[in-house]
This record gives structure tokens, C-alpha cells and sequence, in this order.
């Protein structure tokens, strides 16, 4: 005896859907975060050289720039804190 | 000296230490490099469920990433090599001053005059005065003059012990049969702390160094 077949049919649009990416995944996310991890290397590198770096050097040229070990002594001495001195 | 929790390296006192401070400052900045890279890399491959089972060489990055270690160890190496120099220069000095290491004190000859000769034991915390620094004074401080090339000769009478002032950027061994010469230049008046940096037995985080930097006419009327 005939059974009746049931199929589902399904009406295709006009337009066809892209075929997805389905190679070379790993290598395309790869290649955008070496990119991107060099950059940020080079950015935390940069950050600390001018965040830190740079600053401290500047700020011991400024000190001994307007510097006097004769003042400096001077204050020194008055305080009492060497011993070789009365 | 060091204040309490100080992370970094204490403040440079004479041009050496200067320049190992800068040099450490990049020291530091390539190993942040480095570093961040490594962690974005770890980072980036537990995001992922993506694989490749199939590599069989990949000739382009092994040549990078032998290369690129190479030329930032050159570019550490450099500066490096000119600050080893650099502490190796001898400028005629305007005094030598011997420092012995003992079980458990510094002595300090100042052979340049006429019986200059100390002892230099720690003080005891009981008979600090206030304001001073417990585990660091010293009964008789090392003085010395500021603004001139000193010359150290360091030497030890039984163990292995080091002559180290971390703001002066020096740290040599004193090792017994063995002297060893280190320059010394303080662009500042002042006190400067050190400790003994080898280990020497039960007492040697209890011999400290303090060197009182003055003015070399007051140096001249101390010494004499």
C-alpha cells in the first residue's frame, strides 16, 4: 500500500546567502592581533618611558640645574646632623 | 636610605648611579614590552576554540622572533656595556680609603694620613638618639669629602663579605687575600646609608656603613 510522503519544500528567495568564511579563521585572527599585540607592546613601552622614564630624568637635571652643595651643607651643618662637625 | 615600602631605587647621589638609574628605567621598559606581549599572546590563545592541526614549519616568523630577541638584547646590552665602563675609569683620586670587613663590623684606614684608623660597629637600637635609624647608625661614621674622586680599597680580615652604599651605585665584594678597588664620587653633601651585602654569618645584617660626605676644607680639619 501506498504511503503518502510528507517533505517539507522550501521556496528559495532570489538572492543567494553569501557562503560564510570557512577557512582560515585562526590565520586571519592571527595576522589582526600580531598587529594589534605589537602595538600595545610598543604602547606600554612608550607610556613608560614617557610616564616614567623621561619624567625622572627631567626632574634630576631641574634639581641640580638651581643646586647648591654650599647651601645645602650650610643647612646641614645647622641642623647638627654630622658628627665630624661642631 | 630606604623609606618604608620603597619599591624603587633609592636616589642617585653620585653620576653613576645616575646612569644606572636610567639604565634601569630601560631595562625595565623593554621587559614591559616584553611582557605585555607575551600576556596578550597567552590572552589571545585562551579566547579562542579556532585550531590548526596541520603547521608544519613556518619559516617567516621562526626568522622574527630569532631576530627580534636578538636586536633588543643589543639594544639592552649597549648602555650596559658602556656603564661597566664607565665604572671602570679611573680618575686620579684626591684620597684611597681602605675598608676591611670583619666578623661583624667595617674598619675604615685612611692611609693618605698620619694614624687615621677606625672601627665602625653598629649602634645599638638601645642607645639611639631619636630621629636616628635603628639597624643602620654606626658608632664612627666614614666621613669623606664631597665633590672629589675617592678612591676605595676593599678587603676582608676573615669571611666573604660587601661593601655596598645602594645611593653611591656601589656594591663591592670584600673578599679575603683579595683587594678590591671601587671609585667613589658624591655630588651632595650628606648621610649615606649602606649595609653588608654577602652574607657572613649570624651578624651580618648588623653591620652597617653610614658615610658622612662634608666639605673637603672641614674633611681636611677632621682628618688632622
Amino acid at each position: 500500500m501506498d504511503c503518502p510522503t510528507y517533505r517539507t519544500v522550501t521556496t528559495m528567495a532570489s538572492e543567494v546567502l553569501a557562503k560564510p568564511q570557512m577557512r582560515g579563521l585562526l590565520a586571519r585572527r592571527l595576522r589582526i592581533h600580531m598587529v594589534g599585540a605589537f602595538l600595545v607592546s610598543l604602547g606600554v613601552a612608550a607610556l613608560y618611558k614617557f610616564a616614567v622614564a623621561e619624567p625622572r630624568k627631567k626632574a634630576y637635571a631641574d634639581f641640580y640645574k638651581n643646586y647648591s652643595p654650599e647651601k645645602d651643607f650650610e643647612e646641614m651643618k645647622k641642623a647638627g646632623i654630622f658628627r665630624s662637625i661642631k | 636610605m630606604a623609606t618604608p615600602a620603597q619599591l624603587g631605587l633609592q636616589n642617585a647621589t653620585s653620576p653613576i648611579m645616575e646612569e644606572l638609574i636610567a639604565f634601569h628605567d630601560h631595562a625595565l621598559m623593554i621587559i614591559f614590552l616584553v611582557s605585555s606581549l607575551v600576556l596578550y599572546t597567552i590572552s589571545l590563545m585562551l579566547t579562542t576554540k579556532l585550531t590548526h592541526t596541520s603547521t608544519m614549519n613556518a619559516q617567516e616568523i621562526e626568522t622574527i622572533w630569532t631576530i627580534l630577541p636578538a636586536l633588543i638584547l643589543i639594544t639592552i646590552a649597549l648602555p650596559s656595556l658602556r656603564i661597566l665602563y664607565m665604572t671602570d675609569e679611573f680618575n686620579k683620586p684626591y684620597l684611597t680609603l681602605k675598608a676591611i670587613g670583619h666578623q661583624w663590623y667595617w674598619s675604615y684606614e685612611y692611609s693618605d694620613y698620619e694614624d687615621l684608623y677606625f672601627d665602625s660597629y653598629i649602634m645599638p637600637t638601645y642607645f639611639l638618639e631619636p630621629g636616628e635609624f635603628r639597624l643602620l647608625e654606626v658608632d664612627n661614621r666614614t666621613t669623606l669629602p664631597m665633590e672629589a674622586d675617592i678612591r676605595m680599597l676593599i678587603t676582608s680580615q676573615d669571611v666573604l663579605h660587601s661593601w655596598a652604599v645602594p645611593s653611591l651605585g656601589v656594591k663591592t665584594d670584600a673578599i679575603p687575600g683579595r683587594l678590591n678597588q671601587a671609585m667613589l664620587a658624591s655630588m651632595r653633601p650628606g648621610l649615606f646609608y649602606g649595609q653588608c651585602s654577602e652574607i657572613c654569618g649570624s651578624n651580618h645584617s648588623f653591620m652597617p656603613i653610614v658615610l658622612e660626605f662634608i666639605y673637603f676644607q672641614d674633611f681636611e680639619v677632621w682628618a688632622s
